[in-house]
């Protein structure tokens, strides 16, 4: 496999191989590019069909001949150009052809010559009109009478003719436009800037937290032979093996008799003794020579003093793991969050209970829930990729030993 | 023996701690407080026998008495083995006095709202965002020039830098403090700082400190004729207490409270909070099967308090099966059809693709570091982000469906889009599919670091052999993998079971929904414990899938003592 | 005072046998001793306790007087070189030197001066700003040993220093570490499996083996005098050739029997190891140094104090040719070890060499005359491996 083949065949197989690694890349990227896509979209732009990746924009146009204002510019079926909508609520008929009775011809209603032959559709009789399309005479039938807009083309001189057409068939004309205040306004106006700076604060707390007692704790287990160090190091081996939902109910429990429910507290403290970083600082521990710190125990060096000189400048690459991971944890913990902060007052919120309750079922701005959704994921993405070193040396080990 | 000591100078620590006295007279003063801490342990033991406060539980109140037993014990044995200078004496006095001097730090804190001061702080930060970016920069430059200093010590110029480094943190702090505006704070600490308790609470923290600073010092070591072992377990435990403090306190004792908890018919709501036994876990488990004459039969045929699960047309008879917690039984079944569809899903591409990408390919690394991606994003952004791809009208995936159906004649798109999450039949399915989207990456690295234990000689061996990639796929990565295979299935399991995030922002039109085909356990869980405040049968729904989290874990634990470390060292 | 004592010293692990069993031992103020034995012979172990790392199961250890046994390392006045040489790897040469001064919170200009004095002495004064990486392997031990002197110590301990160092560098070291300890008049333990270095560094050298000391005695008189087999046998390169031999005592001439060789010992020997004279039909085990035979030409002595041996090997060493041979006798072992478990050769005979003088060129499977100095030779007890004195 090492080997660098030649040939058409290995080229074959390499090409294969890359289309499919990169159809996959895609299936894992695409979502988050239609994210971001999202998040810069209006929100009557998002509910279009077909989806887009392009955030678009309807454009405007300001005529004080036509006594137009930021009127919207729209494109007509079967006409070309730009049209404005200078009136509405005209008189339109909707006229459709016998031979195909799918195209839509939208006239005045004086445009069509009553003739007096019918015609049966759908188990109807209708009576044929006559109508000119593009300077030749069509026969149709009227499907019904309704009002339309009467269009103006933008485009022509000012005498070119206005058009009638069904409200409804005109589509606004959709440019390239990307909305960026959808994040000034989801900080600002859905208090996410608030669950932002708790998510930060919780995580930095949870974070440091996390080292201090896992670099003490994996100190001890690795490095002083107590007694009863084995005893109490299996007791947190055995915690790893209790999932988070047995602990959910009593640590509620607790928080209640502290007085912790509904505080950011709650979020920080319980979760800074970690079993997983004890083990983690303990194996880098027992990964350092020995005789480095009996080197400094006999230069006279207390065991606090060894720690914190000599073991934990050594230890700095798996303190970052640590610090990756717990931050990973902390950043992106939504259950217990859920559980803890459950007054709903939006100054506790943090990023992912904010976000889940803007894009719960009632949602609406959906490009501002998204704008959020990126704001939230863009962090532990950047830590990921500058932390990747660790991660993929650590991912293997985290689960056990 | 005191004697002889004590007429030795008294050593430097010891003058800082109590002056112009011996160690004698610090001993005896450190055997009086002991006499007061049993006394006051007895006090405590009085008064957790006459409150009868209503929200302290039986179990809570037996508890208070036996610490306060414990801890009247702890002082005597101190007292009298510090006064008679035996070796054990120092060690009891010690553990005695730090454990007291920790309840009373922070309880003292606690006093203080130390504690729930944190969540003004996330008001203080909010305020002072910019002071408090200026501090990260600052302590990211003094980072980054450490590094840089670190591989070359002798250039001025990185420690220059460090230097400035620093200056612009203290600069930012010093902003933040004034933007963060801490006088609320503040005086909200002077207004607590003067109450009883805490002043009590406080002095007794210093008495322990000192008592346990005393205590520490060598030189008394020597008088109770330490030796190296005692100092080691000593100091061990004193490194690792912050540690195990906390997870005793926020782990250990918890997760025992929960299991006394699930014996309990424990309501939130109203006082009854009466022991009965397992009756919670006999009506989470509770099945009943009857037959039936006619298909479609009800509640009618099963016992009282029993749901209909579910009927069964079994060789021409027709059964019901009934629950009497039918949501839970529910959760189960469609747990099971998750882990079913969801953990092959997450984890026969990632074994594909490790394969692959442990090839020396080039860009191996890029295509790793963008698989891991969804696993790393955050859970309620990703179920967002799918939430609008699955959307019946305007989603990309029934966009994308369409699209297919249109260029490749044998996909038979649907006219209406698919209802994806609103759909009894698939909003399951759905919820599949982003588990497996965001963790096959995950098991993909997983995977690569099994690969790196397969020896390089085997393939070459097997390419000697003219074995083919596909044979050598199958006849030498998968078996050499099997053990880190054991292992991904096992953690993908674990993690599944407890399916939870995904769905609370994904199911409609409630979690659990429609009509609870996407109901999880853990869902079923939260609801019992705070939407009903079920919290004794919420516990008991917890131990119960530990129980079956436990087959999994159990299983790896068992496999890893037989020495197959699942490639993963 | 810095005189290190022990007295009735030892060492037990859990549930294992004593690593060091009741060592008793007085090292002078200013000696340098050096702990020689095979692996496993509690020497690291021995040092270990007296530097603080390893508790002590049973007895007194004194540095200076006082009692030392629950004192931790840094309270005990000595400094360590080991090894694996336990740089700290993130600090530079300068931080690594003065570690301990920093912790001892001594005064910072002093420090300085003395980093650099120190730093001078070893020659190391142009790398004081670089880390432990960038140095060499020498310069590394150079570290090391500057870390340890820069405290001025009581005692040096060293753990096999220079076992990391390749031949050459290993022989420079050596004299310097000699004159270092000379010059510093610091007492040193020096641990170490190679007994060249023990021979050549040590006032006196402390043989131990499974954990009992065998013998304290000048390197000059461990060779010349082994208190027992396995001294005899671990002192001197190639060692002494051990062969089992049958006793018959004449009057005061006493002649030895093995393979099929007699050979009559001189009156010295006798003089030497009167214990001879008990013996008469019983085995013994006859240790004759390398250097104790000579072609029968070379040197003028008794015809039955000359063999005729086959040459297996012979390898030229340039002033002198190692003649390797076998004779058909049992192989000596040691309570029940064999000497050189590595050596197969030993299963079905004892492999002898010899020591010749280089101007004679022997070939491969020559068979040759060997004279045996005898009056040089050792006589050991086979059941307790004392020496027939």
């Amino acid at each position: 496999m090492s080997v660098k083949r030649k040939g058409p065949r290995a080229t074959a197989v390499r090409v294969a191989t890359y289309a499919l690694l990169i159809t996959v890349a895609i299936i894992v990227l695409f979502p988050f590019v239609v994210a971001v896509s999202t998040s810069l979209k209006r929100n009557t732009d998002i509910f279009t069909y077909p989806p887009s990746l392009v955030p678009r924009t309807v454009t405007t146009v300001t005529d004080p001949d036509l006594g137009l204002e930021n009127a919207t510019v729209y494109e007509l079926p079967g006409s070309d150009g730009q049209f404005a909508l200078v009136e509405s609520d005209v008189p339109v008929a909707e006229f459709r052809r016998i031979d195909d009775p799918e195209v839509i011809i939208a006239l005045p209603p004086d445009q069509g010559v009553e003739t007096d032959r019918t015609t049966v559709v759908d188990g109807d009789e209708e009576t044929i009109y006559l109508v000119e399309v593009d300077g030749s005479e069509v026969e149709v039938f009227r499907a019904r009478l309704t009002v339309g807009g009467l269009f103006q083309p933008l485009d022509g001189e000012g005498d070119s003719e206005s058009v009638v057409e069904l409200v409804n068939l005109a589509t606004p004309e959709r440019v390239f436009g990307p909305r960026f205040e959808n994040f000034s306004q989801v900080v600002t106006e859905k208090n996410l800037g608030r669950s932002l700076t708790n998510t930060v604060l919780v995580t930095i707390a949870v974070v440091v937290g996390q080292i201090v007692t896992s670099v003490l704790g994996g100190y001890a287990f690795a490095r002083i032979d107590f007694r009863g160090r084995d005893r109490l190091f299996l007791l947190y081996l055995g915690s790893v093996m209790i999932p988070f939902v047995v602990l959910i109910i009593p640590l509620f429990q607790l928080m209640l008799q502290l007085g912790w429910t509904d505080n950011l507290v709650a979020l920080i403290i319980p979760f800074v003794f970690t079993a997983y970083g004890t083990f983690l600082m303990r194996q880098f521990f027992l990964g350092i020579p020995k005789e480095i710190e009996e080197a400094a125990l006999i230069d006279g060096a207390s065991r606090a003093t060894t720690l914190w000189k000599v073991m934990v400048p050594l230890a700095r690459p798996a303190i970052a793991t640590l610090a990756t991971f717990g931050f990973l944890y902390a950043w992106n913990s939504f259950f217990w969050p859920l559980v803890i902060i459950n007054s709903g007052n939006p100054d506790n919120g943090l990023l992912t209970l904010t976000l889940a309750t803007l894009g719960g079922r009632s949602s609406t701005d959906t490009n501002l829930v998204f704008a959020g959704a990126v704001l939230a994921m863009t962090p532990p993405i950047l830590v990921f990729l500058f932390a990747q070193r660790y991660f993929v040396e650590n991912s293997a080990s985290s689960g056990l030993k | 023996m005191v004697d002889s000591i004590s007429t030795e100078p008294a050593p430097v620590a010891l003058d800082a701690e109590q002056p112009n006295s011996g160690p004698a007279q610090g001993l005896r003063l450190v055997v009086g407080w002991h006499v007061a801490g049993a006394a006051a342990s007895v006090a405590m033991m009085l008064l957790a026998n006459r409150s009868g406060d209503e929200e302290l539980p039986a179990t809570i109140g037996v508890f208070l008495r036996v610490f306060a037993a414990a801890s009247f014990a702890a002082h005597v044995a101190a007292a009298v083995g510090v006064s008679q200078r035996r070796r054990w004496g120092r060690t009891v006095s010690l553990v005695v006095s730090y454990l007291v001097f920790v309840v009373a730090a922070v309880a003292a804190v606690h006093q203080l709202g130390g504690f729930t001061a944190i969540g003004s702080l996330g008001e203080g930060l909010s305020k002072a965002v910019v002071p408090f970016i200026v501090v990260a920069v600052g302590l990211l430059w003094v980072l980054v020039a450490g590094q840089i200093g670190a591989s070359r010590p002798a250039a001025p110029g990185p420690r220059q830098l460090r230097r400035a480094g620093w200056v612009v943190t203290g600069i930012g702090s010093a902003w933040f403090v004034v933007a963060a505006d801490p006088t609320g704070m503040l005086s909200a600490f002077f207004e607590r700082i003067v109450q009883p308790v805490t002043i009590a609470t406080l002095v007794l923290a210093l008495v322990a400190f000192a008592a346990t600073r005393f205590m520490w010092n060598r030189e008394i070591g020597r008088i109770f004729g330490t030796t190296a072992s005692v100092e080691r377990t000593l100091t061990g435990l004193a490194f690792l207490s912050p540690n195990l403090l906390g997870f005793l306190f926020f782990f250990a004792g918890p997760v025992l409270f929960s299991l006394v908890v699930s014996f309990y018919d424990w309501k939130t709501t109203g006082t009854g909070r009466s022991f009965i036994g397992i009756d919670n876990y006999v009506e989470a488990l509770s099945l009943d099967f009857a037959s039936a004459s006619a298909p479609g039969a009800g509640v009618e045929v099963l016992k009282a308090n029993y749901q209909v699960l579910m009927h069964l047309d079994w060789f021409g008879q027709n059964w019901v099966i009934g629950a009497r917690d039918v949501t839970f039984w529910l959760s189960l079944r469609n747990i099971v059809v998750f882990l079913a569809l969801a953990v092959p899903l997450s984890v026969l591409p990632a074994l594909g693709l490790s394969s692959i990408l442990a090839s020396q390919l080039r860009g191996m690394k890029i295509f790793r570091a963008v698989y891991f991606i969804p696993s790393v994003a955050g859970v309620i952004g990703v179920a967002i982000i799918w939430g609008q791809l699955f959307q019946s009208t305007v989603g990309w995936i029934n966009y994308l469906i369409k699209r297919a159906g249109d260029l490749l004649p044998f996909v038979d798109a649907p006219d209406q889009g698919q209802a994806w999450l609103s759909s009894n039949s698939t909003a399951l399915l759905a919820m599949v599919i982003v588990f497996a989207w965001m963790s096959f990456g995950f098991n993909t690295v997983l995977y690569l670091a099994g690969h790196q234990a397969i020896p390089k000689e085997l393939y070459e061996a097997a390419e000697i052999d003219g074995a083919r990639a596909w044979k050598i796929f199958r006849r030498i990565t998968v078996p050499q993998l099997r053990n880190t295979t054991f292992y991904v299935l096992i953690t993908t399991s674990i993690l599944a079971l407890q399916l939870f995030d995904i769905v609370w922002i994904l199911s409609t039109p409630q979690p659990g929904g429609p009509d609870n085909a996407t109901m999880t356990p853990v869902i079923a869980l939260y609801n019992e414990a705070f939407k009903d405040n079920n919290r004794g049968y919420a516990s008991a729904l917890a131990w119960v899938l530990f129980a079956i989290i436990f087959v999994f874990t159990f299983a790896q634990f068992r496999r890893d003592r037989e020495g197959a470390t699942g490639g993963i060292a | 005072m810095s005189a290190v004592s022990f007295s009735g010293v030892s060492k037990r692990y859990k549930d294992g046998p004593k690593a060091v069993d009741a060592l008793d031992l007085d090292i002078a103020d200013g000696e340098f001793m050096v702990f020689v034995g095979p692996s496993g012979c509690g020497k690291s172990t021995a040092l270990r306790m007296l530097a603080g790392l390893e508790e002590i199961t049973d007895g007194e250890l004194r540095i200076g007087g006082r009692v030392v046994n629950d004192l931790p390392p840094g309270d005990r006045d000595i400094a360590m070189v080991f090894q694996n040489y336990a740089l700290y790897p993130h600090m530079t040469v300068r931080e690594n030197i003065g570690f301990a001064l920093e912790v001892a919170k001594v005064d910072k200009k002093e420090a300085k001066q003395k980093i650099e004095d120190a730093a001078e002495l070893l020659g190391l004064t142009e790398y004081l700003d670089r880390l432990p990486k960038a140095l060499s392997g020498g310069q590394r031990q150079r570290v090391a040993m500057g870390r340890a002197i820069v405290r001025s110590p009581q005692v040096f301990l060293m753990d096999e220093p220079l076992s990391n160092l390749d031949a050459k560098l290993r022989v420079q070291m050596r004299s310097d570490i000699i004159q270092l300890q000379a010059r510093l008049g610091t007492t040193m333990v020096y641990v170490t499996h190679d007994q060249v270095e023990a021979m050549t560094m040590g006032h006196r050298v402390a043989v131990l083996r499974s954990g009992i000391l065998q013998q304290v005695a000048p390197p000059q008189q461990l060779y010349l005098e082994p208190a027992n087999l396995f001294v005899a046998s671990f002192i001197g390169s190639p060692s002494m050739n051990l062969i089992t031999s049958e006793v018959s005592v004449d009057g005061d001439v006493v002649t030895l029997s093995f393979d099929d060789h007699r050979v009559r010992l001189a009156s010295g020997a006798v003089e030497r190891y009167p214990g001879l004279l008990d013996r008469h039909g019983s085995e013994i085990i006859f240790g004759m140094r390398p250097e104790h035979f000579a072609l029968a030409g070379d040197i003028d002595v008794l015809d039955e104090q000359i063999i005729d041996v086959d040459v297996e090997l012979a390898e030229a060493m340039g002033a002198e040719v190692h003649v390797h041979s076998t004779l058909d006798v049992p192989p000596v072992s040691i309570d029940g070890e064999m000497l050189d478990p590595d050596d197969d050769s030993l299963a079905d005979g004892t492999r002898i060499i010899a020591r010749i003088d280089g101007i004679h060129v022997v070939a491969m499977g020559e068979r040759i005359r060997l004279a045996l100095k005898t009056h040089l030779a050792h006589f050991f007890d086979p059941a307790d491996g004392r020496p027939l004195r």
